[in-house]
């Protein structure tokens, strides 16, 4: 089967970090594949990518048909870990303008809006100004958004951190539901239990590069553990970075000026380890 | 450019303009303030004036006059300026403004001014003593002033009529025949349009750079820093459709702004003064047309520019730190335009950046129409838009707007 998506050598480096390093991959079309690492590891850079945000620093992000992926916006769906809800406009307000950059009439994307609305337990609030939403509803909202124009792909970005119980379950039922649909959806998350439960692929993203990329089934085999917590561990041993890209994006001299004024941090006593006799 | 663009920068434009208008205090800052700012001004602030000014007049003061011998003419005059007055003996002093003894009690405003006067010889010497920094003595100081200028003129009229001269023909012996204001041959029109270009291109200038202010940062670093941004990037639209609808949204602002102001200030004057102080600047269709025209050519490099500056941020306060000082770039220019001579003004003026649309703005307010001046100020203008709008496309098309501090 042609994957949807391929991604191959791609490459990307803010400054003098390397976000990215040589990574290959393939998204097929129907298939939930869940992005997993931790904090900095790269997921946030390769959802960027694959949305057509990013540029690679050197490889291809590709359409089946060979095109650039910035051709593919039309059918894609994103949802930012930011949510990226205009607090001054209602749900539905929000939601028509990014259709309304698709092309798409109101009529079309308050129709889809109301079906998954109605899911999402949200068709009351469509009215409402998104000022006073709770995190849960921002990303439904958010979702609601993403789906308006009937996108071919969803890419969701960490779519639960920050939910209680009951709306990232609401969310996870709803990527279900869209697999079902015959949907394509790219899951970032830093929750193992999660991408398990509802993703077919992990693809395990570590100081950016792809360390394993599997069902869960896979992962086990290959690393030989009895849970997927430990086969993570197995395979993302050597310490994580902490570097965010955007601290490449400083000036030399802000980053002189603010150190300037920065006090260090007072010097911690070297601890005494009291030798077992 | 396609109907799907067309559309999406409309939507872009229209979004940004209902989100302005649902936040009060940004409509009280761009639209209400320069509505009123200057009826306000300048009808309340005369109205301030005039009662404190009557409550001035109101004042009792009292004034010690020392003088050896007291002119009747004199003593009649400081009593027609409503003063108590307490007459002593003129204390023996080298000068006359030497305060002396009385340094004190002028000091502590026990008297609210000492008027010293002697004779001598056909002439007479004073000097008032008096607190500059209380206004009680500084009024005592105006009203003795006044006191002692009316009975100099009555004293000058004497003398000349002592002399056997004639007092309007000695005092006044060069005349003007006839009314001042028909001998300009300047039309109503053209003064009304001197007049105007004095202040309109200078408040043009300032509420376009600091009314578009707010907007820009708000639609690029606020956006940025709310992380609304990152997911309008992931959307079909271009960045170049995305400045656009963005440059609309904020020049619609500032040009509604500018308007308002502007019919603000005309509508204080109009109040002020007589209509036939201030009337419409006689200007023809061509004028009102490259009037417009300049106007446009300088929001769409000042917009661009804030815009672009405001995107390079990463958030509003850094945005406001950028941009807010870059005001000054527009008002020593404003100002100093106000004071070039256009009267055989040299060329290369037309082409200095905001100087050259300012100066356009005031030749064409005084209906001036100088085709070597069109040309320059119109070619660079174009050329510092565009390049404006280059830098602003530059800086929407960076990778690192799509991060933000949220």
């Amino acid at each position: 089967m042609q994957p949807l998506l391929t991604l191959t050598s791609v490459s990307k480096s803010f400054g003098d970090l390397q976000a990215l390093d040589s990574v290959d991959l393939n998204i097929n079309a129907g298939e939930v594949v869940g992005l997993v690492g931790s904090n900095g590891a790269g997921k946030t850079t390769l959802l960027r990518l694959m949305a057509g945000v990013y540029t690679p620093t050197s490889g291809t992000v590709l359409l089946a048909d060979g095109n650039p992926v910035s051709k593919m916006r039309q059918s894609l769906g994103v949802v930012p870990e930011s949510t990226g809800l205009y607090s001054r406009l209602t749900a539905w307000e929000n939601i028509r303008y990014h259709s309304r950059m698709h092309g798409i009439s109101d009529k079309d994307a308050w129709a889809r809006t109301a079906k998954f609305a109605q899911h999402l337990d949200m068709v009351d609030s469509l009215g409402r100004h998104t000022k006073g939403f709770s995190r849960g509803m921002r990303q439904k909202t958010a979702l609601l958004r993403a789906l308006a124009h009937g996108p071919s792909i969803l890419l969701l970005d960490e779519p639960t951190a920050g939910l209680d119980i009951t709306s990232a379950r609401t969310v996870r039922k709803l990527v279900h539901q869209l697999k079902n649909e015959g949907g394509t959806v790219i899951y970032s998350t830093h929750q193992l239990a999660e991408a398990e439960q509802v993703c077919d692929r992990i693809v395990i993203v570590h100081n950016g590069e792809v360390r394993a990329d599997g069902s869960p089934e896979d992962l086990l085999k290959s690393t030989n553990s009895t849970s997927l917590e430990e086969a993570y561990v197995a395979l993302t041993k050597d310490t994580a970075r902490q570097r965010q890209e955007d601290d490449q994006k400083e000036g030399r001299f802000t980053g002189m000026w603010r150190s300037f004024f920065t006090p260090k941090p007072p010097s911690t006593p070297a601890l005494e380890v009291e030798e077992d006799e | 450019m396609s109907e799907l663009a067309t559309y999406r920068i409309k939507a872009i434009a229209k979004k940004e303009l209902v989100e302005f208008v649902r936040d009060w205090r940004t409509i009280m800052a761009i639209i209400v303030i320069p509505l009123l700012m200057f009826p306000l001004l300048f009808i309340l602030f005369p109205v301030l004036l005039e009662s404190e000014a009557a409550e001035l007049d109101a004042l009792e003061l009292t004034v010690i006059v020392q003088t050896d011998l007291m002119e009747p003419s004199l003593e009649q005059a400081i009593n027609n300026v409503s003063i108590r007055v307490v007459y002593e003996a003129l204390p023996n002093l080298t000068v006359l403004s030497e305060p002396g003894e009385d340094l004190e009690r002028v000091r502590n405003l026990s008297v609210d001014a000492v008027l010293r006067f002697e004779q001598e010889n056909s002439t007479w010497n004073y000097a008032i003593l008096h607190l500059s920094t209380s206004e009680r003595s500084n009024e005592a100081w105006n009203r003795l002033l006044d006191a002692l200028g009316t009975w100099e003129s009555e004293e000058v009229e004497r003398r000349i009529v002592d002399s056997g001269l004639d007092v309007n023909t000695t005092l006044d012996p060069l005349r003007w025949d006839g009314d001042v204001s028909q001998s300009d041959v300047a039309t109503s029109g053209e003064q009304a349009g001197m007049l105007l270009s004095l202040f309109i291109p200078l408040v043009l200038a300032i509420w376009t750079y600091s009314s578009a202010l707010q907007p820009s940062i708000d639609m690029t670093a606020g956006e940025r820093e709310r992380g609304t941004l990152e997911a309008l990037l992931c959307l079909p639209c271009t960045r170049m459709e995305l400045l656009l609808g963005k440059w609309v949204a904020v020049a619609t602002i500032t040009g509604v702004g500018v308007v308002l102001q502007i019919c603000g200030l005309l509508f204080a004057i109009g109040y002020l003064a007589s209509s036939s102080v201030i009337g419409l600047p006689e200007l023809s269709i061509m004028t009102v047309a490259l009037i417009v025209a300049a106007i446009l050519l300088f929001a769409i490099m000042v917009v661009a520019i804030e815009l672009a500056l405001a995107m390079r941020s990463h958030s509003v306060k850094e945005a406001g730190s950028i941009l807010a000082p870059m005001l000054l770039l527009i008002v020593f220019p404003a100002l100093f335009t106000q004071v070039i001579n256009l009267d055989g003004i040299e060329s290369f003026w037309f082409a200095i950046p905001v100087v050259n649309i300012l100066l356009a703005l005031r030749e064409l307010l005084m209906n001036r129409i100088i085709t070597e001046h069109i040309i320059i100020w119109a070619g660079t203008s174009i050329v510092y838009a565009g390049l404006a709008a280059y830098y602003a496309s530059r800086q929407f098309n960076r990778e690192d707007i799509v991060t933000s501090l949220s």
